[in-house]
């Protein structure tokens, strides 16, 4: 299977988009070249993910499953909020040096274009809400007179927006976005905000390099229904036999406990697979 | 591997190649670009940006003139030294001329044969693969120089000022401005006004950026920073901090300054424009009904002191992308024996232009340009109001605006001609929709929190480009004539003392129009989309025109608008110089 496998990526990789001036990347910018792959695959990472230690844990387990050496690299990262460039870089980086991209988001609204497709998820990891008061056990028991900080742009502030369009003004929490999670972090332990709405691998590093971050505790989102972000990798669509075989491989680690094993690890909450 | 590679590029060209100059000794010399020059342009040379401290972007050099423009030939043409995003502007001085081009490359040029005199290649720190966004900033350099007494000043992606020698390149000294770590970039080239350097940063739309945008000032002997302006957080007016809601300065993005600023000698001001809040989306941003102040204005800034003496702002509560940073162009009329100062600009994507007072910052008039659905009004003393219906309530919601966050109009520069008391400005007829929502590409991480469709032409229209005359007086702006075309303008315009506007499109052809009718008077074919800022100059008795072409945004986002029309597969960048044959 290993050298089926690197026989069909040294395909594939030949059948290159014709770039003319009509995408926003200069066509140098794209190597017309075939990756001699070998045995081992390009699997790269978004260097500022929350989840990068665990998703490469997770490729390696991937890498084993299917007797392909894993060859790490740092895709890239650092980009601003609006989300500009960020596609110009995902097809760069997946044209030039990429066979799969980890820690993506199975989601409806990916923004990857139809020349990539993403796996199945390989874990479901919550957004969740931390407060520092003890006596708080829900977001009900937080005074509508106290502001809530959100991560930003995230699926666990789409879903508080989304309720909170529904409500009367008086009955919502004033919101503030933050891209910072430290400083939200502080805001909550400075009682500035009363509480946070984060994916849980960021509460996870916090807790991990925060002493003063123990006195936080999680509570329940009620009367904001729970959200949560499904996990998978990218790879490009036109490399089908590449994604099955990475389908089939966390099929296998799903089920045989692997993947729920990395995520206690890691000290996520949340589930493998779907 | 390829990041090895790249890597191992930039270690190199650390070590060996921050200058190179050209084989041949060169013994030319060079005469200091002094205030007094800066102050009233020889009209041989293109000193600045646009030509001049009021960013007008006109020449007094008439040989190339309407009766003689369809002669001109070529004189020498030059490939850029990176391909990339092509969006350059040429200074020249003495005999030189320089070149910037992408990830901060610049090249000095014999002006008259194009021969090569030097290159500095900037190292750029760790760009490969680590820090992507600054990479594609690198990609995109606009103009990124300055000329100021025997020294080339230079702005580089990664938020450094660069000194240099500007007759063999030479690094005279350099200064890390702000943090490129957390995002900070240059993508605009300076001012440089009586010792200080006037820059303005960009990539504060990036996370680690927030609550901090700046206009900042610099001593051009030490680099020292002089004083700082904030266009986001500023603790001397209320209304401004009450104009983002709750939202302090720490949760404030945007308000990024990315087109060079122009400069009012007599009342020591400089004014730049300002653009747009982040995020994109109020329901995202929490600022509720807020006009989340100075995004989208106009700010005068005290020169010596960096405080503001006045702020206008275009557009209000900006939900959809429509920045309002391009060139702010000071214009004086003298009407019934009385100078009247203004300033005068198509600011920002919606393609409105506005005449200012210069002194007040009263507004003076409005004119609409494209096709565009966001501002519904303007009230006479400048109220600016906004189509409500067009603000998302919920996370998806979607709705058609006008004009495009590509344009309308975009970072190339209109220019006014003194003859015609006239604005000329390239635009693009182009819609799309905008919906707020939750993007995530790696898991948990946010990247987008406004979702745009495809650039399209509004309903009933077929024509993508538009250069519009607008008859300029300290009460009205008025349309002269306008040119519509299948392809889109994709370069900035010139306007000369030769009678003449001239510029490009992503057809690949340069005009000349007539500046009083519109009507072209030269088209000459190129290898690539025209580009960049086109400029003028006067060595030995004779005129150059130089004409940027290469990669272009501007083509590419809306070229399913003219199908016929084929792209390059290559970026083609280039210059190419053209000028008169001689008269025996």
């Amino acid at each position: 299977m290993r050298q089926f496998l690197s026989a069909f990526l040294l395909v594939i990789a030949g059948m290159l988009p014709a770039q003319a001036q009509t995408s926003s990347i200069p066509p140098e910018e794209f190597d017309s070249t075939s990756r001699l792959a070998g045995d081992s695959i390009n699997v790269c990472f978004d260097r500022t993910s929350l989840g990068r230690t665990f998703d490469e844990d997770v490729a390696r387990a991937i890498g084993d499953a299917l007797f392909l050496r894993v060859e790490v690299i740092e895709g890239f990262g650092g980009f601003p909020l609006n989300g500009d460039a960020l596609l110009d870089e995902v097809t760069l980086a997946m044209n030039n040096t990429c066979d799969v991209f980890m820690g993506v988001s199975v989601s409806p609204n990916s923004p990857v274009s139809d020349a990539f497709s993403i796996t199945r998820p390989y874990a479901t990891v919550p957004f969740v809400l931390v407060v520092a008061d003890p006596d708080w056990q829900s977001l009900n028991d937080i005074p509508k007179s106290r502001k809530l900080g959100t991560a930003i742009a995230s699926m666990g502030e789409m879903a508080y927006i989304t309720w909170a369009q529904q409500q009367p003004e008086n009955q919502r929490w004033v919101r503030l976005p933050y891209a910072d999670f430290d400083l939200m972090t502080t805001r909550v332990l400075d009682g500035s905000i009363a509480g946070m709405i984060l994916w849980q691998p960021a509460l996870a590093r916090i807790l991990a390099t925060r002493p003063d971050a123990q006195a936080l505790h999680v509570i329940d989102t009620a009367p904001v229904p729970p959200s949560e972000t499904r996990v998978g990798a990218l790879v490009s669509s036109r490399n089908s036999f590449l994604r099955s075989q990475i389908d089939e491989a966390i099929d296998a680690l799903v089920a045989d406990g692997t993947i729920a094993g990395l995520l206690e690890k890691h000290g996520y909450t949340g589930r493998a697979g779907e | 591997m390829k990041t090895l590679v790249k890597s191992l590029l930039v270690a190199t060209a650390a070590i060996a190649v921050i200058s190179a100059p050209a084989l041949a000794q060169d013994t030319r010399e060079y005469s200091p670009v002094t205030d007094e020059m800066l102050l009233d342009p020889p009209a041989e040379d293109w000193l600045t940006f646009r030509g001049a401290y009021n960013n007008q972007g006109y020449s007094k050099l008439d040989l190339i003139n309407k009766d003689t423009v369809s002669d001109l030939q070529l004189a020498w043409a030059w490939p850029m030294a990176e391909a990339g995003i092509q969006e350059t502007a040429p200074l020249i001085h003495d005999g030189i001329l320089f070149l910037q081009t992408n990830n901060n490359i610049v090249e000095a040029l014999d002006a008259k044969t194009g021969d090569r005199i030097w290159t500095y290649r900037h190292a750029l720190p760790e760009l490969p693969a680590s820090w992507s966004y600054q990479l594609n900033q690198a990609r995109r350099q606009k103009n990124s120089i300055a000329l100021y007494q025997d020294k080339v000043v230079l702005t580089t992606a990664d938020a450094k000022i660069v000194v240099l020698n500007a007759l063999d390149g030479k690094v005279v000294w350099e200064k890390q401005v702000l943090d490129y770590n957390v995002g900070y970039s240059y993508t605009v080239g300076p001012i440089v006004v009586d010792n200080k350097i006037i820059s303005a940063i960009s990539g504060c739309s990036i996370a680690g950026t927030a609550g901090g945008c700046y206009i900042l000032a610099h001593d051009f002997e030490t680099g020292e920073e002089l004083w700082r302006f904030n266009t986001i957080d500023d603790p001397n007016n209320p209304e401004q901090q009450a104009s983002w809601g709750e939202v302090p300065p720490e949760n404030r993005w945007g308000g990024t300054p990315w087109t060079t600023g122009s400069y009012d000698p007599e009342t020591r001001t400089t004014f730049w424009g300002i653009g747009m809040p982040g995020p994109y989306s109020e329901l995202i941003r929490g600022s509720g009904d807020g006009s989340v102040l100075y995004t989208n204005s106009t700010l005068a800034l005290d020169i010596d002191t960096g405080e503001l003496k006045w702020y206008y702002q275009h557009l209000p509560r900006d939900n959809w992308d429509l920045d309002s940073p391009f060139e702010r162009i000071l214009v004086d009329q003298e009407v019934d024996g009385e100078v009247r100062k203004m300033v005068v600009t198509v600011p920002g994507k919606n393609g409105i232009a506005f005449g200012l007072d210069r002194e007040t910052g009263e507004y003076l008039w409005h004119k609409e340009t494209v096709h565009q659905n966001v501002v519904t009004g303007i009230d006479p003393d400048g109220t600016v109001h906004i189509n409500e219906d067009l603000i998302s309530q919920a996370v998806g919601e979607s709705h058609l605006a006008c004009a495009s966050v590509s344009g309308g109009k975009l970072w190339q520069a209109g220019a006014y001609s003194p003859l015609t008391q006239a604005y000329y400005v390239p635009l693009t007829e182009a819609c799309n929709t905008v919906a707020p929502t939750q993007t995530e590409f790696t898991a948990g991480n946010a990247v987008g929190a406004v979702q745009f469709g495809p650039r399209v032409l509004p309903e009933g229209v077929t024509d993508a480009g538009l250069v519009e005359a607008i008859s300029v007086s300290p009460t009205a702006g008025e349309t002269l004539w306008d040119y519509r075309s299948r392809p889109a303008p994709t370069s900035s315009l010139l306007a000369t003392a030769g009678g003449l506007v001239i510029g490009g499109d992503a057809a690949r052809d340069v005009k000349a129009w007539d500046q009083e009718t519109g009507e072209v008077l030269w088209t000459q074919r190129l290898n690539a989309p025209i580009g960049g800022y086109p400029a003028t100059y006067e060595l030995d008795g004779e005129q150059y025109l130089v004409i940027p072409t290469g990669y272009s945004n501007s083509a590419s986002s809306i070229s399913s608008a003219f199908p016929e029309i084929p792209l390059p597969t290559g970026s083609g960048n280039s210059i190419f110089v053209f000028k008169l044959p001689k008269s025996e």
